[in-house]
């Protein structure tokens, strides 16, 4: 495998002088060092690019959000509000985004393949890659390959989603059990995190090593993969022991809770905001119920500002804290829905053209990607399909995604889409 | 000429109006000669039912979501989803005679006028009732109560008092002498929230009062699973008026589907329904309301409201049609034909055909 892991191809001007400026005051501060180093190594690790990926599971209505297109003949009955970029409007349900749209960038004419979720969600997380008799990794899955942790003391990808948290190993593919996603139920720290006080750490340590060993047998005469996927699960659980701290909700304040919004997607989002602040490297936030079939307008006037006034917060905190260069925030779905409004005022799937939000890291800010026809039905033009965007994402998080290759069973496997490259107008 | 036998059972469609666009609402004026109806090209589209002419009503700049005729003079109230109500004399058609720019904050989703013509209430989104003065659009009052937004309103046929259904299922009386809350009755099984849900789903949609004022019926659905196709179970709860007690719950057998959006009593105390159905056929649905099963249905595709001609024997559905490529992503094959559904007027006669009738006679 080819990696870049630590350049810095977002391409900000004023990334390289951080860097820089920060190895001269180390230089010329030599005497100082012990005092200076865990400020640098705290600067250093707030530079490790990270990524959050925002995923809205059914289909977010472009039309009820990003592209709103009052005077079309598919719109629905919102208004249409002015944002902080002139002449750009989003839709009323997003009001705290249309403050912020200076700072993030929109594509809106995501031209994708499948309109259904059961083979959508696995080819859109996966980055639709040319088929190759292979079970390709999510998105969180191979970044945590190609990057590692951000911080070694930390799982590379956790994924916060509403229900049932575990270990869930399928999405890194043919990467290995290793590179799965570490899923927090409703945002909380897995279960049993904190070690018994009737057991010492002596004896505890003495357990783990016990175990160890009858894996270590297990596997010299079986199949290694579930035992590697427990082993992994175990390594990650003990990390997140011994950063208990991360998932302190008493760090929080109560305008912070406020501000992100107390339904599950809000404080979820805020539970991303900590774990990026840690140092994870790859944090997915699932929220679910967007497959608005029936009901869309009711469904989006109750939906569509849970993730708007989340997201909004996020991207000023990132900003506030001087995280925002060095972090990704994709916000998405499957797919958008259909102009045509169905018999129960649903919308329906609608791969054609849809709409995502994407900001920090190398991404331009107050940029409006893309032309559709009049009624935003269509992309009138070039429209971006999924493989477009992991190229953007490893671009931009200074993987090479042109040349670099997973080694899989002595087979070299591009990163992303050979036939797709990144998406030049979205990037600084 | 006699009037026919009220007979649901062999109820049949007499006539269609078509129209190019999905209309939520539809409406017989009180003098049977006129049927406005309003939805998602923003316009008030006014039929005469002889000589089939037509007027449109531009003045809205949104959906129109409401409407109601006022029991005297020409006159007809149209809402819209950005809170505006315009007053329309619908015969000479032109500008709105008054309108009011911030009849509620968002989405006004109800309007009806007392039988005397003395108030216009309206509510929506922001679920606060108001009384309007219908002659000039001046506020009156407003009544204040619910928590969540309001669906629906009726006045009983004394016009003494005004309920409102809300989205929570709570559907409140109120005193028109006094503007007084009187009581609240419990729909809230027309109500879900789950707790994987992060959205409410549901809400007294529809309410009707018999003729004779003794029985109230709310509309909605009931045990909804998702909130993706919001599938549940349409219900009907039949409320005693004077006690306010639950009498009985009415559905449809073995359909799981969307709410009830519209309810009327007919003259021999049969209720009507009609529910909305993703992309199959829906049911005009008829009860006995001492019996939770269904007397008769039609089939038919959705429906948003019902109007009862004063006649008694025509009811009107707008049905939605399918323009035909409605269903999960079109690609590039329907790029030279992609419309949106569109819907047709249909009138139900709730009696035996002429012919049939003449047999009977």
């Amino acid at each position: 495998m080819q990696t870049k892991p630590h350049n810095h191809a977002c391409g900000s001007t004023d990334h390289g002088v951080s860097r820089r400026q920060m190895l001269g005051t180390l230089g010329g501060a030599v005497g100082f060092g012990s005092l200076l180093q865990p400020a640098f190594a705290k600067e250093i690790k707030k530079q490790e690019k990270r990524v959050c990926l925002i995923w809205l599971d059914g289909g977010m209505s472009q039309y009820e959000s990003w592209h709103p297109l009052p005077h079309s003949k598919f719109s629905g009955p919102f208004r249409s509000i002015k944002t902080s970029i002139p002449g750009i409007h989003f839709s009323e349900l997003m009001p705290h985004t249309a403050k912020i749209a200076h700072k993030i960038s929109v594509i809106r004419t995501m031209e994708t393949m499948d309109p259904n979720h059961s083979t959508g969600v696995p080819r859109i997380q996966r980055g639709d890659p040319i088929d190759r008799g292979v079970d390709y990794p999510y998105l969180g899955s191979a970044i945590a390959k190609l990057l590692g942790p951000a911080d070694p003391g930390l799982p590379p990808y956790l994924w916060i989603k509403p229900g049932n948290g575990g270990f869930i190993h399928r999405e890194a593919g043919f990467l290995g059990t290793q590179y799965g996603a570490l899923a927090l139920g409703n945002g909380r720290p897995p279960v049993h995190i904190h070690r018994p006080d009737s057991i010492s750490a002596e004896l505890d340590a003495a357990r783990n090593a016990l175990r160890q060993k009858a894996n270590e047998r297990f596997k010299a005469y079986r199949g290694a993969s579930e035992i590697d996927a427990y082993e992994t699960s175990y390594e990650m659980a003990q990390q997140l022991m011994a950063r208990k701290d991360i998932f302190d909700d008493s760090q929080i304040s109560a305008k912070d809770k406020e501000r992100y919004g107390s339904h599950p997607l809000g404080r979820h989002i805020l539970r991303a905001r900590q774990l990026l602040e840690a140092g994870v490297r790859f944090v997915k936030v699932n929220s679910y119920h967007w497959d608005t079939h029936g009901d869309n307008f009711n469904m989006s006037q109750r939906l569509v500002p849970q993730v708007d006034q989340p997201f909004a917060a996020l991207i000023n905190d990132l900003e506030d804290r001087g995280m925002l260069e060095h972090t990704l925030v994709i916000v998405m779905s499957e797919f958008g829905r259909t102009p045509i409004i169905n018999s129960r005022l649903g919308r329906d799937h609608w791969p054609d053209c849809w709409s995502i939000g994407l900001a920090g890291c190398g991404i331009k800010r107050g940029a409006i990607i893309g032309k559709t026809t009049k009624d935003g039905a269509f992309v009138d033009g070039e429209g971006y399909d999924i493989g477009h965007l992991f190229h953007t994402v490893f671009t931009l998080l200074g993987i090479n995604s042109g040349k670099t290759h997973y080694r899989h069973q002595g087979q070299k496997l591009a990163i992303a889409n050979d036939e797709c490259e990144p998406i030049k107008e979205v990037m600084l | 000429m006699n009037t026919p036998a009220l007979d649901v059972k062999k109820a049949w469609l007499s006539r269609e109006l078509k129209h190019e666009r999905q209309l939520f609402r539809a409406q017989f004026s009180l003098d049977g000669k006129f049927i406005a109806a309003g939805g998602q090209d923003k316009l008030v589209h006014v039929w005469e039912l002889e000589g089939d002419k037509k007027k449109t009503l531009n003045a809205h700049k949104t959906w129109v979501s409401s409407l109601a005729f006022h029991p005297k003079g020409q006159r007809l109230f149209t809402a819209d989803y950005l809170g505006v109500i315009h007053c329309w004399s619908y015969e000479e058609g032109g500008k709105p005679q008054w309108t009011i720019p911030n009849a509620d904050q968002d989405n006004v989703r109800a309007l009806v006028v007392t039988p005397d013509g003395k108030y216009l209430f309206s509510a929506g989104d922001d679920a606060i009732i108001k009384v309007w003065n219908p002659a000039n659009g001046k506020p009156i009052t407003r009544l204040e109560g619910h928590t969540e937004c309001i669906f629906s309103l009726t006045v009983s046929p004394d016009g003494k008092y005004l309920v409102s259904g809300d989205l929570l299922g709570s559907v409140r009386q109120w005193n028109i002498s006094d503007w007084k809350p009187v009581c609240e009755l419990n729909a809230k099984l027309l109500h879900t929230r789950l707790e994987n849900f992060i959205a409410d789903v549901g809400g007294a949609r529809s309410l009707a009062f018999s003729k004779d004022g003794k029985l109230l019926a709310v509309g909605g659905m009931k045990e909804a699973k998702s909130n993706a196709f919001c599938p549940g179970k349409p219900t009907v709860l039949i409320f005693d008026w004077a006690s306010g007690k639950q009498k009985i719950e009415l559905g449809i057998k073995g359909k799981s589907d969307g709410p009830f959006n519209a309810l009327r009593f007919l003259e021999d105390g049969t209720l009507a329904g009609h529910t909305e159905i993703l992309h199959t056929n829906s049911e005009l649905t008829f009860w006995k309301t001492d019996t939770p099963d269904p007397l008769h249905s039609i089939t038919n595709g959705s429906g948003y409201d019902l109007s009862l001609h004063p006649d008694g024997r025509q009811l009107l559905v707008p049905t939605y049609v399918s323009g035909g490529a409605s269903g999960n992503g079109a690609r590039k094959r329907h790029r030279e034909k992609y419309d949106p559904n569109g819907t047709n007027l249909k009138i139900f006669s709730l009696s035996a055909k002429p012919a049939e009738n003449k047999k009977a006679g």
